[in-house]
């Protein structure tokens, strides 16, 4: 006991000297990333801080109320939409630190909490590699496990292994681990899910079953019936009865209270989210109405959603990283020409085979420019679609126009925060 | 009479877009006139006996084990085979073609389907990345290759199968410095998913091959062009990239 104190307190005297180190060589990290148009910043100012003060991780997390957001898609959108639950039930809303910028390794997890270090609540969005680590080490109260899809096969190459290892870390937690919510149509989520102290299961309603076609727990054919529910007829694993579910735009709890959810962020899937938000916020012990007036102010979280300006062009700049992203993003994108926005960076996966799984025959009668470094690959795939479609490789170009009113933007990561560069848009 | 294309197991192995390939040739044979239609089958559902062209593409391991066990209870591949139909098998699809492959983290050994004379063990690194290689045709003609691999096993081709391609740059089959393997009705290849839209030739090398037949160039000006500068592209960019995996793109 008397040398862990010690411990403590010789600490606090190299904090001291290096926190106020780490904090001036970050900020101006930051400061030049963002200047020169890479992201927010908060990456490599986290990663700076970590250098000069390595313990600054684990430390940051210790004695907070911590909800966590993970999985493939949605984590920024409902890391937003949590974070400002929670801040429309607290005096000061700056005792909610997060990651707003969608930065979520654990650079981007420490530079969030070193803007105010003594706020009492963090809502963190969470790399999957890095959830164990926040488990372990944060204790938080509640984690939000959203989906498992194929994202960046070239780097992840299974996704079977990352829910393993969520699992262990579940298990590993015990009765100090998070209630964890979980989005029931993911079986591969549901079998993480199911080795944590309590699950809060929700019915997200959207329909990307392609990444789970075997079940997770003994390698069986899932079954599917035809209103899309999941069972694995060779083991106890199946879908659970919902907590709370998505049906026409409200969020409906097991005891039949509906809550309309009148979001400003669009999309089907949006609403799933905001189900997981919701469910969220409720277990960190906030009253749904107030949780609501919260959510409804969300309006571009880190972007997504924004609208750039490119000279006389006004474009509503939507994100989407893998097939599930694409095959729901589709859906929202509403106007005649559309662009799309494909690169194929470290950060958007250097493999676009995903590109033939993606439906774009659902734009069949509209026009579509096609830009971005990998504009050359999505032209011969929209011939095979049948959808009429111009190539200009050069995004500046591309948005030029004219075109009549705002013009939907749908891009890969690294398009998008060129896009939001060049427009613009702040990432927060 | 409507030709078919079959795409075996989606949901098992087809984790990269490995449709694609069927779009492509059916697409080649609708545009030239010649009537075509996709058959997706997933298992439990009969593989039609009468298909034209059955494709196997990648996937994870325990869905190599499944598709393999469906397979062998179904049959139906096997008779549309013995009938005349050609089978492109990627990836995983070329693995489990073999008589053996391992899977997990142990490396267990499993049976394949024993159509191709190879077998598949886990190599020494994982091959990440673009692969171009040298595919010289039937008729002594040569045309390179390019697309993306992204596999574990390593596969050695016994006396009866005969190597696909000569790799140029990439891992391919991993021990001889070639990639694929043809035999019988089996043509397969390591590159994934959409090898076809980059290599249009070897689309319809497939084709005329199971139709029987030599097809004219394609009669779509516009769509001819795309493809040729797409593989311009890819070639270029594999032939100039030191870092294989983190830098063809």
């Amino acid at each position: 006991m008397s040398q862990l104190a010690a411990g403590i307190r010789s600490r606090g005297v190299v904090n001291s000297i290096r926190l106020p180190i780490a904090y001036a060589v970050g900020n101006a990290a930051a400061v030049a990333s963002r200047v020169s148009g890479r992201g927010s910043g908060a990456s490599i100012k986290g990663a700076l801080m970590m250098r000069i003060y390595p313990g600054y991780f684990k430390e940051l997390l210790v004695g907070k109320r911590i909800g966590v957001i993970s999985g493939t898609n949605g984590k920024t959108t409902t890391t937003h939409l949590l974070t400002a639950a929670l801040r429309a039930s607290v005096a000061d809303p700056r005792d909610v630190v997060t990651n707003a910028d969608g930065a979520n390794l654990r650079e981007g997890v420490v530079s969030a909490m070193s803007t105010r270090p003594k706020a009492p609540i963090a809502i963190l969005e969470v790399d999957e590699q890095v959830v164990p680590d926040v488990i372990a080490y944060g204790h938080p109260e509640v984690l939000i496990m959203l989906n498992f899809s194929r994202d960046q096969l070239d780097r992840h190459h299974e996704i079977n292994a990352l829910g393993k290892k969520w699992r262990k870390a579940l298990i590993a937690a015990g009765e100090q681990g998070p209630t964890v919510v979980a989005n029931a149509k993911d079986p591969l989520v549901t079998w993480s899910a199911e080795a944590a102290r309590k699950v809060i299961w929700v019915d997200m309603s959207t329909g990307w079953t392609q990444d789970a076609a075997l079940c997770p727990q003994c390698g069986t054919i899932l079954e599917y019936d035809c209103a899309g529910h999941w069972n694995c007829p060779g083991c106890p694993l199946g879908e659970h009865q919902p907590d709370y579910r998505v049906e026409g735009g409200e969020v409906i709890e097991a005891d039949g209270e509906r809550w309309p959810l009148d979001l400003q962020v669009p999309g089907r899937f949006n609403q799933g989210n905001a189900a997981c938000a919701l469910a969220a916020a409720v277990e960190m012990g906030v009253y749904e109405p107030i949780a609501l007036r919260g959510m409804r102010t969300v309006q571009a979280p880190a972007g997504r959603f924004a609208i750039g300006s490119y000279g006389d062009t006004r474009a509503r700049l939507v994100l989407a990283k893998n097939p599930a992203g694409w095959a729901e993003s589709l859906l929202v994108m509403a106007t005649d020409p559309v662009i799309l926005a494909v690169d194929s960076a470290i950060a958007d996966g250097t493999d676009v085979s995903w590109m033939w799984d993606v439906e774009y025959e659902k734009l069949r009668g509209r026009r579509v420019i096609a830009t971005g470094p990998r504009a050359t690959d999505l032209a011969l795939r929209l011939s095979y679609a049948e959808v009429e479609h111009e190539v200009i490789p050069d995004m500046a170009e591309a948005l030029k126009g004219p075109f009549k009113g705002t013009v939907d933007v749908l891009s890969t990561y690294s398009a998008f925060l060129r896009l939001c560069h060049m427009g613009g848009v702040e990432l927060k | 009479m409507t030709h078919k294309i079959v795409v075996v197991y989606q949901s098992l192995l087809g984790i990269y877009g490995d449709r694609g390939n069927a779009m492509v040739l059916v697409k080649r044979l609708v545009w030239r006139g010649i009537d075509a239609e996709l058959i997706m089958v997933e298992p439990g559902d009969p593989v039609p006996d009468d298909g034209l062209i059955y494709l196997l593409g990648g996937g994870e391991d325990w869905a190599q084990i499944a598709a393999v066990k469906a397979l062998e209870e179904d049959r139906g591949l096997h008779r549309g085979l013995d009938a005349g139909g050609v089978l492109f098998a990627v990836c995983a699809g070329y693995q489990l073609c073999g008589h053996s492959f391992t899977v997990g983290d142990n490396d267990e050994v499993f049976a394949g389907l024993g159509l191709l004379d190879v077998e598949t063990r886990r190599g020494d690194q994982r091959a990440v990345g673009e692969i171009l290689t040298q595919w010289t045709k039937p008729d002594g003609s040569m045309s390179l290759i390019t697309g993306f691999e992204n596999h574990g096993g390593f596969t050695k081709l016994g006396s009866d199968a005969t190597p696909l391609a000569k790799v140029a740059v990439g891992v391919g089959n991993g021990s001889d410095g070639f990639d694929g393997a043809l035999q019988d009705q089996v043509v397969a290849a390591y590159p994934h998913g959409p090898i076809l839209p980059r290599n249009p030739e070897l689309a319809d090398y497939l084709l005329e091959r199971a139709l029987g037949v030599q097809l004219d160039r394609l009669p779509r000006p516009d769509v001819n062009a795309e493809h040729d500068q797409l593989r311009a592209e890819r070639i270029r960019i594999v032939r100039t990239t030191k870092n294989r995996a983190e830098q063809t793109r």
